[in-house]
């Protein structure tokens, strides 16, 4: 009888100290598409720490293993949120007007490598240095309208050679690329950090330098299905609320630098790392997520006018629809101070 | 005289006549495609998941406009022919003698039985080590999709030539060179045509599994990098080329086998 | 050239189907075989054509083939074995081929036996646009085209219709009063070997044996004449008397499939 007085004083507590939330409002259900890489950590570790569940949200999160998929899981109405990087097919899909992009994930940020400019043994031998020299070189990519397609465009113009001077070799898939530049059948490629490092390590490339060296960019988006943008704003607002406060556990986590300007990896990293090795794939350790880890701003702020630029580069190549405009893709409302936002 | 019913037998014996309308299918894709075209228009298909045919239409112009539909064609076609006549040739020439020397066929057919469902996609990376990234992996990868079923089919036409035939040239006094050069290869021609049929089905639809690896241009690298793209217009715009293309060799074989076999 | 059959046997695995058989073909000569079905008529012309390999017992020939044959045992078959893809002159004209004859000497050959059985018009045309009895035409202008030595015909006339069967008959008696070959003739119709035959082996029911040969004093020729009718019929019924019973059986049995 006492247990059951105690136990009813105790809901009547809760009821009162938690006004609206639990009760009046059950948690709603999302989902997000999302590819089970540490450039999804944010939302990995916003949702492992409870940071989505204080918001309301109860989040589904459906792991694809194509970028592609990523977006048109949102698209086509599977899925209400996607993260994952800029594509060709992306722009198509979002100047269609499916889906909105409202928050930063990874992007190319001075002193933090993540996608390094690889030469073959044999090419960096015969004089291949410099990312300055990609002209005549054959490079090896996964997919025409990819990140490194986009990479390649944007040091042609930095450097002014031709890209129809590169010899673009579409592989599909990055085991590919390392295959076809260990096996010397391209002069270059351009990989992510670990698979670089790798390649360095087995003797078949040589690194000749990171793209953040070079230009910088904003590799990708958490981005919205259009829909929901427009009947549920509160959701999507609380929505980035949960992720940004992901981004800042993973900027003191894996961001932070000392005096010299290494990196440092410690303490909270270590407390990050369950939520890492629950849904990243391959397993990561604390190690090969020390050279993964690559730089998200910690409010999920975008570099604006540069999408601008990658969806012209990308009508330039004849990738993407005249039609596609940035300004109607972006909705700049849920996070504050986004970079260099293009005056109408 | 009494009077006796007389009447006219009815006919009886119509319908169940093979044969074909030649207008029918002609009529049967202008319907589909008009109905295509009406409902794109009236938006009852999301321009998102299915474009209008205008639209792949013009896709497709504008390709050709700027010459890289050629390109596209041009590349696509030497792939498909060069691996479909390697294989075709090492096919028919196992499934020879497969039909032809007992040891052959008793070592030949479970080899060829194991290796035949093999998906040759699933072998692409394979192909890379082995032979690069240029187009000797693309011409194998349409070679070996092309050679198991030439042997199969090239074995049993060989199977199927009349052994009386074989046992008349015998009586003549040929030799069995002579016997499978005069026989043997003519009397095998109607099967091996038919497997030409499939194979050449076969090699079409490799040519886009052959291209993912380093191809920027054909048909089948076109195909991948719209889907890639999502360029929906384009991405069925390449489908449409590659059974334009298939028609053409259909085509072309029916001309073959019209010349080769007059004599059926 | 003379054929001469000593004790033959032939078994196809445990099943015998030939036992002891002996007879001798003179030159110029036709042997008729007749026998209920299955008492290895064929297979015995398979063995002296040597298209199947000899068991027991020993067949030879006698004698220097004529000048210019090509092909000493030269078959001519029951289904007519055409190749559907040559015309009438390039069947003929297979049998040629691999003799380095000399363009000349094998156009004048196809020629000769074509007009010989009466295909000069249809030197072009295809298999599939003949009649039956044109057809085996072909596959007879095609074995005189190699001078043959002993002609094997395997029931050269069974696919046929009766009245082509007497045109063809008549076409034979001719070709053989010019060639004078050896003939061993294979058939299961009395008619064919009453008019055609020098002698008639008769083979008893399976494993075949010879249950009786029959000569026959008439030549060939002649044999229609009017004066020689009753010799004709009596051979016939003759004939009858000694294969019925055994046709009877033959028919009442179960095919070995």
């Amino acid at each position: 009888m006492l247990k059951r007085t105690l136990r009813l004083a105790a809901l009547f507590a809760l009821v009162l100290l938690m006004p609206g939330l639990a009760f009046a409002q059950p948690k709603e259900k999302v989902t997000i598409s999302a590819l089970p890489f540490i450039s999804t950590a944010p939302i990995f570790i916003a949702k492992e720490r409870g940071y989505f569940d204080a918001e309301g949200i109860d989040l589904d999160i459906k792991i694809f293993n194509a970028a592609q998929a990523v977006a048109v899981a949102v698209a086509s109405g599977d899925a209400d949120f996607g993260i994952t990087a800029f594509t060709g097919g992306f722009f198509n899909l979002a100047g269609k007007g499916a889906l909105k992009v409202i928050a930063a994930q990874s992007r190319e940020e001075p002193g933090y490598n993540f996608v390094a400019y690889v030469a073959s043994k044999k090419a960096y031998e015969a004089g291949f240095r410099s990312p300055k020299d990609f002209a005549g070189k054959s490079v090896a990519i996964t997919t025409v309208g990819s990140s490194f397609h986009y990479n390649l465009g944007m040091l042609a113009d930095k450097y002014n050679f031709k890209l129809d001077s590169v010899q673009m070799k579409p592989v599909q898939s990055i085991p590919n690329m390392m295959a076809a530049l260990s096996g010397g059948q391209v002069d270059a490629t351009i990989l992510p950090a670990n698979n670089a490092l790798k390649l360095e390590e087995d003797g078949t490339g040589k690194i000749i330098g990171w793209v953040h060296e070079h230009t910088l960019w904003q590799l990708g988006a958490l981005f919205a299905s259009s829909k929901i943008v427009k009947e549920k704003r509160p959701l999507v607002e609380r929505f980035v609320r949960a992720y940004q406060k992901g981004l800042a556990d993973y900027a003191a986590a894996f961001l932070a630098k000392d005096s010299q300007g290494n990196r440092m990896i410690g303490e909270k990293a270590l407390a990050l790392m369950p939520a890492l090795e629950k849904w990243v794939q391959p397993k990561p350790s604390i190690d090969t997520v020390k050279i993964a880890a690559n730089y998200m701003d910690p409010q999920g702020r975008l570099l604006v006018k540069n999408i601008y630029d990658q969806v012209a580069w990308n009508q330039a190549q004849g990738m993407v629809d005249k039609s596609v405009k940035a300004e109607d893709f972006i909705d700049l409302s849920f996070v504050k101070g986004h970079f260099d936002v293009p005056k109408k | 005289m009494p009077e006796v019913a007389k009447n006219t037998v009815a006919f009886r014996g119509g319908g169940f006549v093979p044969g074909t309308r030649r207008w029918a299918p002609w009529l049967a894709f202008l319907v589909i495609i008009a109905c295509w075209e009406t409902a794109s228009q009236l938006r009852w298909l999301p321009a998102l998941f299915m474009p209008a045919p205008s639209e792949v239409v013009q896709a497709l112009h504008a390709l050709l406009v700027d010459g890289k539909l050629v390109a596209h064609i041009v590349a696509s076609l030497k792939r498909i022919v060069s691996g479909w006549i390697l294989g075709s040739l090492a096919g028919i020439t196992l499934g020879f003698m497969m039909g032809i020397f007992v040891l052959a066929r008793s070592v030949g057919l479970p080899i060829v039985s194991a290796l035949f469902p093999i998906p040759k996609i699933a072998l692409l990376p394979l192909f890379i080590l082995w032979f690069g990234i240029g187009e000797p992996s693309k011409v194998a990868t349409i070679a070996l999709g092309v050679f198991f079923p030439t042997v199969v089919s090239a074995f049993s036409a060989v199977d199927n030539v009349p052994r009386n035939l074989i046992r008349m040239a015998q009586s003549f006094g040929l030799s069995t060179r002579m016997i499978v050069f005069k026989v043997i290869l003519p009397g095998a021609m109607p099967g091996i045509l038919a497997g030409f049929r499939i194979s050449s089905s076969i090699a079409l639809i490799l040519v886009v599994a052959a291209e993912m690896i380093g191809a920027d241009t054909g048909i089948g690298a076109f195909v991948l990098a719209a889907g890639n793209l999502m360029q929906i217009d384009q991405l069925i715009g390449g489908v449409v080329l590659l059974s334009l293309l298939g028609l053409g060799v259909s085509a072309l074989l029916s001309i073959a086998e019209k010349i080769v076999l007059r004599w059926r | 050239m003379q054929v001469v059959l000593e004790d033959v046997g032939y078994a196809y695995g445990d099943l015998p189907v030939l036992e002891g058989v002996g007879f001798a073909v003179a030159e110029g000569e036709t042997a008729v075989l007749i026998g209920p079905s299955g008492c290895g008529k064929s297979t015995l012309l398979n063995l002296i054509g040597g298209l199947l390999p000899q068991q027991t017992g020993r067949i030879s020939t006698l004698g220097t083939p004529p000048a210019g044959c090509l092909n000493p045992l030269t078959f001519v078959f029951q289904d007519f074995a055409l190749l559907p893809w040559r015309s009438v002159a390039g069947n003929v004209a297979l049998a040629l081929e691999h003799h380095r004859l000399g363009r000349a000497e094998q156009q004048a050959r196809i020629a000769e036996v074509l007009k010989l059985c009466g295909l000069s018009d249809f030197a072009d045309a295809l298999p599939k646009q003949l009649s039956g009895g044109m057809r085996q035409r072909v596959g007879i202008a095609r074995a005189i085209a190699v001078k043959p030595a002993v002609m094997l015909m395997d029931e050269p006339l069974s696919a046929l219709d009766a009245q082509t069967r007497e045109l063809l008959m008549e076409d034979l008696i001719s070709i053989w009063a010019r060639e004078r070959t050896t003939t061993l003739y294979v058939t299961h119709n009395l008619n064919e070997a009453v008019r055609l035959a020098d002698q008639v082996v008769v083979l008893s029911r399976r494993p075949g044996r010879i249950k009786r040969i029959v000569s026959i004093p008439v030549p060939v020729a002649e044999r229609m004449k009017p004066e020689h009718a009753a010799l004709v019929k009596n051979l016939h019924d003759e004939l009858w008397s000694l294969i019925k019973a055994e046709a009877q059986v033959a028919d009442r049995e179960m095919q070995h499939a």
